[in-house]
């Protein structure tokens, strides 16, 4: 079968109103979702995904589809406004988004992150549709030790986020790193920091240190100066993301659907490391490096595209290996499944006309995102114009129900208030929230991936460096590092 | 403040290492390698910590008093540690109340307490909001997402 062919296949298949009816529903489903802390897109796709069992394949699929991307999306509405990711993706978005938010330009903030995750969703697309075999065959070859240098060289993102002082960046990495340790040893089954707790054997719930982090805080220090936020303004304001300020931030949104792509297409990485990493080097490429922490719309629009990149792109190891690229994508190869469809490199020679209608779908995706984003901005207004001492308890009590509805479990709900406590303290001593997120992310995967080196090499630290993607990685972390310090040295320099 | 924070960091980072790790973090015996051990990460992390604090030590007396962030002041400080001590105490009572009382009741006084520590200017709205943010949740969570929202022992919701 010929390209034409199979285009002219996939476009039968999706050139109806189910089929696109599907879609918008789906991208509504998921905004929606992703926009209610503790929600997040993978729940909302969990949720969605029995109701795709009596539709047709294709119809299934493309809902789904369309919940992960308006999830992606949905997520950075509380972000921007409230201050709670709605998914662990928009973590990075708060950075910037909550401070213009504050200053009254929520609506701003909100646009841009639009137009950025719009753009970014339509390059992962592309980037799925040109190089989804490409690189797929290149993720294949990542092993442990091309893991380890990868996430080694993603925790150099830390010095990007970590605001005024590197130290105290790295303090909060550390603090991220020792809590990601709790838990059951993965290599030996052995506790650590459990106190025997059968809560504490499969380590903190995400969610809830990232909600505790982030959005607890808020209340707690709406208790200890309740009048705080009174002559700052709170609103979506009548000023509105302009051509020029997209045009202006176009290079870090292309860099960050670039970086979500990349890092999208290997499996078991995931969008909020992205959207770090992608703010990360918007930052250090800026001219207005100064502003970023403090309402930078760059900031906005880096960490959006950085985790939208990564919605098309994890669909490449999925349909052209059949390997999930993340949870969202594991509960989607399930949907495949249901239907009898087998993704891997058979689906491209026995379900073309599949293939390339989830190719089209996933295009006009783009642009439903853009339409239903847009009046989710407008319907998500009022959030904005609550007075912010009915808004906290409001909050609480949301998060208070999402960290809950993730496992079921109210011993998260404690963790909640835990990490709450931790990160009021942290700000009071303005200690960054968001290297201790990095870390805690990316921690675990590189004590597993460093362990599962040693294992392989019977303990011989050569395996670390064995061939040219572990250089490759490793080169730019000494190249990154080399830099931190010289900007480090450079800002003291310049203070003295 | 950052004199304090390295301190602060020294001090857990020596307690990690003598005390916390040796006692909390168990290993099999039989661990030829020591970067195997479950031991050997947490240990890694320790020694990072505190020399972490200590380069915050030695950059907090260099600039001793210049450079350091400071809190936006409060009125009230003393009324503050007491709403502090307040909003920590409504934590622990919604952490330890919530299974017998049930997630909705108890979010719903953990609103009202929340509003009046708070010293809302919109009581009458914060008290419907308590009521109804409250259910509109439980209908969503319990009914659409299908989550088994704790209900309970005194008063159950359809």
């Amino acid at each position: 079968m010929s390209l034409i062919d199979s285009v002219m296949a996939g476009l039968a298949l999706v050139g109806n109103w189910e089929a696109f009816l599907s879609l918008a529903i789906g991208v509504v489903i998921g905004v929606v979702g992703g926009a209610i802390p503790g929600i997040s897109a993978t729940m909302a796709v969990a949720l969605a995904l029995p109701f795709t069992f009596p539709m047709q394949p294709i119809n299934g699929i493309l809902l789904l589809l369309g919940v992960y991307k308006g999830g992606i999306f949905g997520g950075s509405i509380p972000a921007i406004l409230i201050k709670t990711p709605g998914t662990p993706a928009s973590s990075a978005t708060i950075l910037d988004g909550h401070p213009l938010a504050a200053q009254g330009e929520a609506g701003r903030a909100l646009g841009m992150a639009l137009w950025a995750s719009c753009t970014a969703d339509f390059v992962s697309n592309l980037a799925l549709i040109f190089f989804a075999g490409f690189l797929a065959s290149f993720a294949l070859s990542f092993g442990p030790p091309e893991f380890f240098a990868l996430i080694l060289f993603s925790l150099t993102i830390i010095a990007g986020v970590s605001g005024e002082s590197l130290l105290r960046g790295a303090l909060s990495a550390l603090l991220g790193l020792l809590l990601a340790t709790i838990g059951l040893d993965l290599v030996y089954g052995t506790n650590r920091f459990t106190f025997g707790d059968p809560n504490l054997m499969g380590g903190l719930n995400f969610i809830a240190v990232l909600i505790g982090l982030f959005a607890i805080p808020e209340v707690i220090n709406m208790a200890w100066h309740p009048t705080g936020h009174i002559g700052k303004v709170q609103k979506l304001g009548s000023k509105w993301v302009t051509f020029a300020e997209y045009k202006r931030s176009f290079r870090s949104i292309i860099r960050g659907s670039f970086i979500g792509v990349f890092l999208g297409s290997i499996p078991g990485i995931g969008a909020a490391p992205a959207a770090f990493l992608s703010y990360s080097e918007a930052r250090r490429k800026s001219p207005n490096k100064a502003n970023f922490g403090k309402g930078e719309i760059e900031g906005v629009a880096a960490s959006e595209a950085g985790n939208n990149g990564v919605a098309g792109a994890t669909l490449i190891p999925l349909l052209a290996l059949g390997v999930p690229g993340d949870v969202i994508t594991a509960i989607i190869i399930g949907a495949f499944m249901v239907h009898g469809l087998q993704p891997g490199p058979m689906m491209f020679v026995l379900n073309v006309d599949i293939i390339y209608g989830l190719f089209i779908g996933l295009i006009l995706s783009s642009g439903i995102l853009f339409i239903v984003g847009g009046l989710a901005i407008r319907g998500f207004r009022p959030v904005a114009d609550i007075p912010k001492r009915i808004l906290m308890p409001m909050v609480l009590v949301l998060c208070i129900y999402g960290v809950f509805a993730v496992n079921n479990n109210i011993f998260d709900v404690g963790v909640m208030f835990v990490m709450g406590w931790v990160g009021f303290v942290m700000s009071r001593y303005h200690i960054p929230a968001a290297p201790f997120l990095i870390a805690f992310i990316l921690g675990p995967l590189l004590e597993d991936n460093f362990r599962q080196s040693m294992l392989m090499s019977g303990s011989s630290p050569d395996i670390l460096l064995r061939g040219p993607i572990t250089w490759f990685f490793w080169a730019l972390t000494v190249i990154s590092i080399v830099a931190i310090t010289r900007g480090t040295l450079r800002a003291a320099k310049s203070k003295d | 403040m950052q004199m304090q924070l390295g301190i602060g960091a020294i001090f857990a980072a020596l307690f990690l290492i003598l005390y916390a790790i040796p006692n909390w973090v168990s290993s099999p015996s039989n661990v030829r390698n020591i970067v195997l051990s479950p031991l050997f990460w947490p240990y890694i992390l320790g020694g990072l910590t505190g020399l972490t604090g200590l380069a915050l030590l030695l950059t907090g007396r260099q600039r001793l008093g210049s450079g350091d962030p400071v809190n936006e002041p409060i009125d009230d400080p003393r009324q503050g540690v007491l709403r502090l001590t307040a909003i920590a105490g409504l934590m622990v009572a919604t952490f330890w109340v919530m299974p017998w009382l049930g997630m909705v009741w108890t979010s719903m006084l953990a609103f009202v307490a929340l509003a009046f520590l708070v010293r809302t200017r919109h009581p009458v709205t914060a008290f419907v909001c308590a009521i109804v943010v409250p259910l509109v949740l439980y209908a969503f969570f319990a009914h659409v997402a299908s989550v088994a929202i704790p209900q309970g022992e005194l008063v159950r919701l359809p």
